[in-house]
Order: structure tokens, then C-alpha cells, then sequence
């Protein structure tokens, strides 16, 4: 509230400061935001096609595996499964995009030879290859879906805090510091005015001693 | 452990006229075209419903209590089977038990695989037996005996005195070394295969075209048995041989290769390994070109072996037909309907899945391999 603030120069200088500051701050926080918000979508068309691409996997790893489970029986498949003992890993590490720190998902051993799988290739026969393969093709796109969308969500969250940051400035802090500015300096120029006009009363009120005193 | 049969190493023919005769009927009760076009459009419920009234009947009243939907439908389908197979394995004498039992031991090897890798995976044995089929060699009491083994040593030490044996011995340190029932699964496999066709001894030609003639086939009845084996075992070793190089991986050929066949030797099938390009154009020139030919053509466009495959079940079939109409009272119809039954579990349990699976009719159409 501007009645709360003293009216003085000092107070006057400093509001001036955070101004400009402020300003600066509003500024880069809204280059920032845009930037924030053109990474973002290069993110969300990448992402959208990561998330097409992993539910055209899905339905395709189903069907096969279903065609597999109808084919050759849930014990042969059961057993295929089981049989895997090299299990796939990921490592993650991290990377920078103006500030947010997003993850860097890199798997191992998700895709796999024939001879990699586990199961006798004698009393198996390719549709359970064709469901391990499309099992493994859509772990390895589950892995980058990870990685995109997480990276979407952190980003996402920084606009928002970012776009949050910018409205305090713009709508909230900015204005007040100006009414506080304005209020000070009206202030300040209502005092100046007072003390004018009481030094023309001084001046005045001595003029007339003066002139009664030579009388 | 193996069934006794005093006269099974007779040299006799045994008896294939009495077999045939009693399969008649049997023969004459499998599904027909019909049967699997109004199969297709029923859900697992009608499915089973329209099972019990037919030559399924008993196994699906007698599991009816233990299980329900598609797990019903092919625990009675197997369970038939079994019963089916072992009634035909108790009525053979002679060298016919000793060809049937050679091609039946297939069963054996599912039942041991099971058991091992249920055992692998510490499965509890009621879900083993459940999964068990007896349909070949062993007994009911061998099985049970199978099924007390403890760890996976005391399987291979209980199947001593089996064909099995001494594969799996050799195949144990390459186990432990990898810790992957891999080598003792393929070493199961490869003894069944090599047994299957090692004894049938007959005069074949040096390279057999029993496809391309088989209507003017004039060899024994054995000798067309010999020939369908040699070509069981050549697809087999074609439709792995093509899913190793298309994988890219270059698996050592004597890890799957099954001798026996024709096709290749195990050199030849090295010298491919890898080489997609030059597989494909084998198998083109080689006596199931004709056959495979489509599929093939299918696997360069689309890079897909189901196709192969289905030309190669598709191929089998034939032979299949041709078995059951050369020689009527020999082994060959008998095996005929080996195969004709299995197919037809195969089919209805695959029907019964994938309609429980949600495929659709067209779907389920595409991937059975009709008699």
C-alpha cells in the first residue's frame, strides 16, 4: 500500500532502484519464458509423435503376443519369457535447457539377437520371435516416451512458474512500486510546496517587523 | 523308464491292418470345413458348448469342474489328444509301435521341457502336470516319477536309460556355464529328431523329390514314412535357418541344425548362415522351392517368416495327405491321422485364444493352416 511507505527521498531512490531492476528482471524473465515456451514446442511435436509411435508399438506388441499366446499356447510363451536372464538397463544422466534440468534416458540391451533371447531356437519358432521383437521395440520406445514427456513436464512446469514470476512483475510488483514512486514524489512535491509557501509567510512576516521597527 | 514292449524290436511289420481299422472311426470324427467356419465366429463360450457334443465330449465333462472358458477348452483338447495317442500306441505291435512311437516321442519332449523349465522357474507341480501332455512314450507313471525330480539334475538323472540321457549330460556344463535351459531344451529336442529317423532303415534315393512325385511315388510304405521325417526335419531346419539370418545373429548352425534332413548338411547350412540372399535362393532351387515360393517372395517384401512358416505347415499337411492316401494299410495313414488330430487341436485351441484375445474372425482365418 502506498500510505505504508515513507514519504522521503531515501525511500524515493530506492523504489527507483527496484524499478529498474524489476524491470530488467520482468524483461529477461519474459525472454526467458518465450524461449521456454519455443523449446517446448519443439518438445510437444516430438513428443506427440513419440507417444504415436509407442501406442502403434503397443497394439502391435499385442497382437503378436496374442497371436503368439493363440499359435503356440501360454506355456510356450511363458516359458520363452522366462528364459530371458540378460535383463535390459538404462543409465540416465542429465541436460541443460535454459535452466531446467531435464534427464538423458539411455538404455542397453533392450534389442536383442536371436541367440540373446534365452529360449532354444530348436522348440520355438518365429512368432515368438516376432513378440519378443516387438516387446523389446516397445520397451525401447516406453524408454524415449520416459525421457520426451518427462522433459515436456519439467518444462512445462518452468513456463508456468516462469509466466507466474512475469505476471507478479508485471500485474503485481511493477505497479505497486509505481504508486509507491508516484505517491512519494507527490508527497515530496506537496512538502516542497508547504515549505515554500512557509518561507514566503517567514519572509513576509520579517518584512513587516522590519518595515515596523524603522517606523 | 521307457514303455516295455516285448515285441516292439520284432522285426514283423506289426499290425497296422487293426490299427487302421480302429481308427476308421476316429478318422471319420474330426472337424471338418464346417465345423471351423462356425468355429470362428463363436466366443470361448460357444466354443466349449459346441465341443461337448462332439468327439470332445468326455474330456470336457471331466475337466469341466477344474477349469472354465479357453483354459478348459484346451486342457480337454490335449487331454483328448493324449488319450487318443496312447490308445494308439497301446494297440501297435511291433515295428509299427516302434515307427509311431518315434514320431510321438515329440510329446515326450514337450512334457520334459515343461518339467524342466517349470522347475527353472519354481513353478509349483500341479501347474506342471497341468501343462503336461501324455501322448508319447512315457507313461503316466513315468511322468509322476519326472515330476518328483527335485532340481534340474535329478530330471536328467531320472530320464537315465532314455534316449535322452546322455544329450543331456553333455549339454549340462554348457547350462551351468550360462545358467539357460537353451542347451538342454535344444539337446531334448535334437535327440527326439535324430531318433525319430536314425532306425528307419530303407532304400531311399540319394535326393527325393517326394514332393514334386509323390503321385507317382513307387517306394515301400517305410520309405515314404522315412521321406515325411527327412522332410519334417528339412523345414524345420529351413524355418530356423531363415529366422537365425534374419535375426542377424550368427549363431553356430550346430547349435540348431537337426541331421537327418536332406536339404543341407550341416557345412552348407555354416557356409549360408548370415546370408539371408543366398538361404532364400537355396531353399528356391532346392525340391520345396514350389512350395514356398509365395512365402518367400513375402519374406523379401515384408521381411516377415510367418508367411514361411504357414507355407511350411501348409507343406507338412500335404505330405500329410499324401501318407494317408498312398498305403491304406500300412503306417502312413496311421501317421496321417497323427497328424490330422494334432492339427485340429492345434486349430480349435488357436481359434478358442484368439477369439478370447479379441482377433478378429478374418485374423484367426489368416493364421490356421486348414486341413
Amino acid at each position: 500500500m502506498a500510505e505504508d511507505v515513507k514519504p522521503t527521498r531515501k525511500n524515493l531512490m530506492e523504489i527507483e532502484d527496484r524499478i529498474e531492476l524489476s524491470e530488467r528482471g520482468h524483461n529477461t524473465l519474459e525472454k526467458k519464458r518465450d524461449g521456454l515456451i519455443m523449446e517446448f514446442m519443439d518438445i510437444l511435436d516430438q513428443a506427440q509423435t513419440v507417444r504415436d509411435d509407442l501406442e502403434e508399438s503397443y497394439e502391435l506388441a499385442q497382437k503378436r503376443l496374442n497371436m503368439a499366446r493363440a499359435m503356440e499356447g501360454d506355456v510356450a510363451v511363458r516359458g520363452a519369457a522366462a528364459a530371458l536372464k540378460e535383463h535390459p538397463e538404462i543409465s540416465i544422466s542429465s541436460k541443460n535447457i535454459m535452466g531446467v534440468v531435464v534427464p538423458q534416458i539411455e538404455s542397453m540391451r533392450v534389442r536383442k539377437r536371436l541367440d540373446q533371447r534365452g529360449y532354444g531356437v530348436l522348440g520355438t519358432n518365429s512368432r515368438i520371435d516376432e513378440a519378443a521383437a516387438a516387446y523389446e521395440q516397445l520397451l525401447e520406445d516406453i524408454i524415449l516416451a520416459a525421457e520426451v514427456e518427462t522433459a515436456m513436464k519439467k518444462l512445462l512446469k518452468e513456463i508456468e512458474t516462469t509466466k507466474r514470476r512475469v505476471n507478479a512483475l508485471e500485474f503485481k510488483l511493477l505497479p505497486d512500486l509505481y504508486e509507491n514512486k508516484d505517491f512519494i514524489e507527490q508527497k515530496l512535491e506537496e512538502q516542497e510546496r508547504e515549505e515554500i509557501f512557509r518561507l514566503k509567510k517567514i519572509k513576509a512576516k520579517k518584512e513587516r517587523q522590519e518595515a515596523a521597527s524603522s517606523e | 523308464m521307457t514303455r516295455l514292449r516285448p515285441d516292439a524290436g520284432a522285426k514283423g511289420g506289426g499290425n497296422p491292418a487293426y490299427v487302421n481299422a480302429r481308427i476308421r472311426s476316429r478318422r471319420a470324427s474330426l472337424l471338418d470345413e464346417s465345423d471351423y467356419r462356425k468355429l470362428v465366429r463363436m466366443g470361448p463360450d460357444a466354443i466349449s458348448r459346441y465341443l461337448e457334443e462332439t468327439e470332445y465330449e468326455r474330456e470336457m465333462n471331466e475337466l469341466g469342474a477344474r477349469y472354465r472358458g479357453v483354459d478348459l477348452i484346451e486342457y480337454a483338447l490335449n487331454a483328448n489328444l493324449s488319450r487318443h495317442f496312447q490308445d494308439l500306441l497301446d494297440w501297435s505291435d511291433g515295428q509299427l509301435y516302434d515307427q509311431l512311437v518315434r514320431y510321438l516321442r515329440k510329446f515326450d519332449t514337450w512334457n520334459i521341457k515343461t518339467i524342466l523349465r517349470g522347475i527353472y522357474t519354481d513353478t509349483p507341480r500341479d501347474e506342471i502336470e497341468a501343462d503336461l501332455i501324455s501322448a508319447g512314450e512315457f507313461t503316466k507313471r513315468d511322468l509322476d516319477r519326472l515330476l518328483e525330480a527335485q532340481s534340474i539334475d535329478d530330471v536328467i538323472e531320472r530320464l537315465s536309460g532314455t534316449i535322452y540321457y546322455d544329450p543331456l549330460i553333455d549339454a549340462y556344463d554348457e547350462y551351468e556355464e550360462l545358467n539357460l535351459l537353451v542347451p538342454l531344451e535344444n539337446a531334448v529336442d535334437r535327440a527326439m529328431f535324430e531318433h525319430m529317423i536314425s532306425g528307419i532303415d530303407v532304400e531311399t534315393g540319394p535326393a527325393s523329390r517326394v514332393l514334386e512325385r509323390h503321385q507317382q511315388w513307387t517306394g515301400s510304405p517305410a520309405a515314404l514314412f522315412r521321406e515325411f521325417l527327412a522332410a519334417e526335419i528339412d523345414l524345420l531346419n529351413v524355418r530356423n535357418a531363415l529366422r537365425i539370418a534374419k535375426s542377424g545373429s550368427e549363431l553356430d548352425p550346430s547349435s540348431y541344425f537337426i541331421e537327418g534332413g536332406r536339404l543341407f548338411s550341416k557345412r552348407e547350412l555354416g557356409l549360408l548362415t548370415g546370408d539371408l540372399d543366398g538361404l532364400v535362393a537355396t531353399i528356391r532351387d532346392s525340391v520345396y522351392g514350389e512350395k514356398l515360393d509365395d512365402a518367400l517372395a513375402e519374406l523379401e517384401d515384408a521381411e516377415s517368416l510367418l508367411e514361411v512358416e504357414q507355407a511350411i505347415d501348409r507343406a507338412l499337411v500335404e505330405y500329410g495327405d499324401l501318407l494317408g492316401s498312398r498305403y491304406p494299410v500300412s503306417v502312413c495313414p496311421i501317421i496321417a491321422y497323427v497328424l490330422a488330430k494334432e492339427l485340429e487341436v492345434q486349430n480349435v485351441i488357436a481359434i478358442a485364444r484368439g477369439r478370447e484375445a479379441g482377433l478378429s474372425e478374418e485374423e484367426i482365418r489368416e493364421e490356421l493352416v486348414m486341413p
